[in-house]
């Protein structure tokens, strides 16, 4: 039987990093990694030689994109690894940058990640399977036809589900990392172009590009290099998996209820005690689901409760205050080392705007398409 | 007319049901999936003989429906209307809709599968869809 990362040394981040998302640019992917490396380095007050191994996430660069960024540096032959895993590429570097420092591998790792749109194919069209949809069901389909369930499931409206996008576009017109930065009202966000279904552009995650990175470490570390361990976030819980035969339709809320449950026992809390949360939220209907399935609230009874402010910044625990992938973005690599970033700062008390009063406790959560999942519980 | 390029993913011959099934499968476990295929079984892992054709009925229940405004391809065309429907015979599958759009569709609603023949790039396409059942004609 195997053990926990909790288990094992503790875990620290101790630099946050971001390159702001934005809409595809002319701009080479290095110059946006560096930046988010560089502020991470900074935030931590760490010199490049002081990391000794490298986690790069990237879903849509191609083969082998981290030596040529991260030479830049300083090239000094430590060891580096490619991580992608769909959507929770950067999730994924997270964890296993955190299992290199909490066996004892390595003081202090790096985590980056860094993404542009490219029309890259997904592995599971080329299976050599049939469909009968073909290309015919993207994302924003999978995600209308489960917004479209819930509808007639618990009785509540479209237009209530929007009311995620507002909440989330607010947050995000406080974060100068976030590639929406602009307040939207209900009635914006239904006149939005219809897209599928129930969802209209303004419910759905834009494409972007944009870096994300953190720096962690052991205690060990943390002493070595004399950092201010006031500021150091613990990594109290790490948990993953994958789809299962039968998962249903809704996989995604599947997995996500069973990794929210391995994460919240590991950090021997509940779902209760939470003070901010970064849900994969790429449509609106997805920040429902793993909210209820993460047990912050009974199933259907999201809607009454964030229309009573209760997942607002300030409210009883604060759901995707970085603006989560609708309105922060979600250029795949970058997204899961950010949510960590985010819940970092909003621990540390770091947020500005943005801060939620008072903040111990945060999750990340992050779901990739095939399925996989990733929870992480950060502590004060 | 040129003979329709046959598809793997379906039979016109059909089940006891009626016409046409879909092309699935059943592993020695009992575990029933569409498509099918010999890589090996989901729910259990044998693979290759253990697993064996199965024709499905085209009959199920609509579980979930969408109207598609906005697509990258030029096919097919928008609007169209894609479904999750939970087949009589267990697997759960997604499907497009004929007519493309049916502004009377309700979830939980009878669905049974239908040919449509289309002309493309010059070939005479069978693609299988689904319609609403509630005329009663399989």
């Amino acid at each position: 039987m195997g053990t926990h990362l909790s288990a094992l040394r503790p875990v620290y981040v101790v630099g946050v990093g971001w390159h702001r998302y934005q809409p595809a640019s002319d701009t080479p992917y290095p110059v946006l990694g560096l930046k988010a490396i560089r502020d991470a380095l900074s935030d931590a007050h760490l010199a490049w030689d002081a990391v000794e191994s490298s986690y790069v996430a990237t879903a849509r660069l191609g083969m082998a994109a981290g030596r040529a960024m991260l030479r830049h540096l300083g090239a000094l032959g430590r060891p580096l690894v490619h991580i992608e895993n769909a959507s929770a590429s950067g999730s994924a570097a997270f964890r296993h940058a955190c299992i290199e420092v909490a066996a004892g591998i390595s003081d202090v790792v790096l985590a980056v990640g860094v993404d542009k749109p490219s029309g890259g194919p997904r592995a599971a069209g080329q299976a050599g399977l049939g469909s009968l949809v073909g290309g015919a069901v993207v994302p924003f389909t999978h995600f209308a036809l489960l917004t479209n369930e819930y509808v007639q499931k618990h009785g509540v409206s479209p237009q209530d589900i929007a009311l995620v996008a507002v909440k989330n576009h607010r947050n995000g017109a406080l974060n100068e990392n976030a590639q929406r930065r602009q307040q939207r009202t209900l009635d914006d966000v239904l006149a939005s172009r219809p897209v599928s279904g129930a969802l209209t552009s303004l419910q759905c995650t834009p494409t972007g590009e944009g870096a994300a990175a953190v720096i962690i470490a052991s205690a060990e570390g943390i002493r070595r290099h004399g950092l201010d361990s006031g500021r150091a976030i613990r990594v109290a819980a790490s948990a993953a998996n994958s789809e299962w035969a039968d998962a249903g339709a809704n996989h995604d809320q599947a997995i996500t209820q069973a990794a929210m449950t391995a994460a919240l026992d590991e950090a021997q809390i509940t779902p209760g005690q939470l003070d901010v949360i970064e849900l994969h939220d790429a449509f609106t209907i997805e920040e429902l689901h793993y909210a209820e399935g993460a047990g912050i609230c009974p199933p259907g009874h999201f809607i009454p409760l964030l229309k009573e402010g209760a997942f607002d910044i300030g409210g009883r625990c604060a759901v995707s205050a970085s603006g989560g992938l609708i309105a922060m973005g979600h250029p795949i690599g970058p997204t899961g080392i950010g949510q960590i970033g985010e819940i970092a700062r909003q621990l540390r008390g770091e947020a500005g705007a943005r801060q939620h009063k008072d903040a111990r406790l945060g999750l990340a959560h992050m779901v990739g398409v095939g399925a996989v999942c990733y929870v992480h519980v950060l502590a004060k | 007319m040129n003979e329709p390029v046959k598809s793997r993913l379906f039979a016109m011959d059909g089940t006891s049901a009626g016409p046409p099934a879909l092309v699935g499968g059943r592993c020695a476990c009992g575990y029933v999936f569409f498509p099918m295929q010999t890589y090996g079984c989901e729910k259990c892992g044998r693979h290759g003989d253990a697993l064996t054709m199965a024709y499905l009925s085209g009959r199920g229940t609509l579980q979930a429906f969408s109207q598609v405004h906005l697509h990258a391809r030029p096919h097919p065309q928008v609007p169209f209307t894609v479904l999750s429907i939970a087949l009589d015979d267990g697997p759960l599958i997604r499907a497009l809709l004929e007519p493309p759009v049916d502004p009377d569709l309700r979830g939980g609603a009878p669905m049974v599968a239908t040919i449509v023949r289309q002309r493309h790039e010059g070939r005479d396409i069978a693609t299988l869809r689904f319609k609403r059942a509630n005329d009663g004609v399989g």
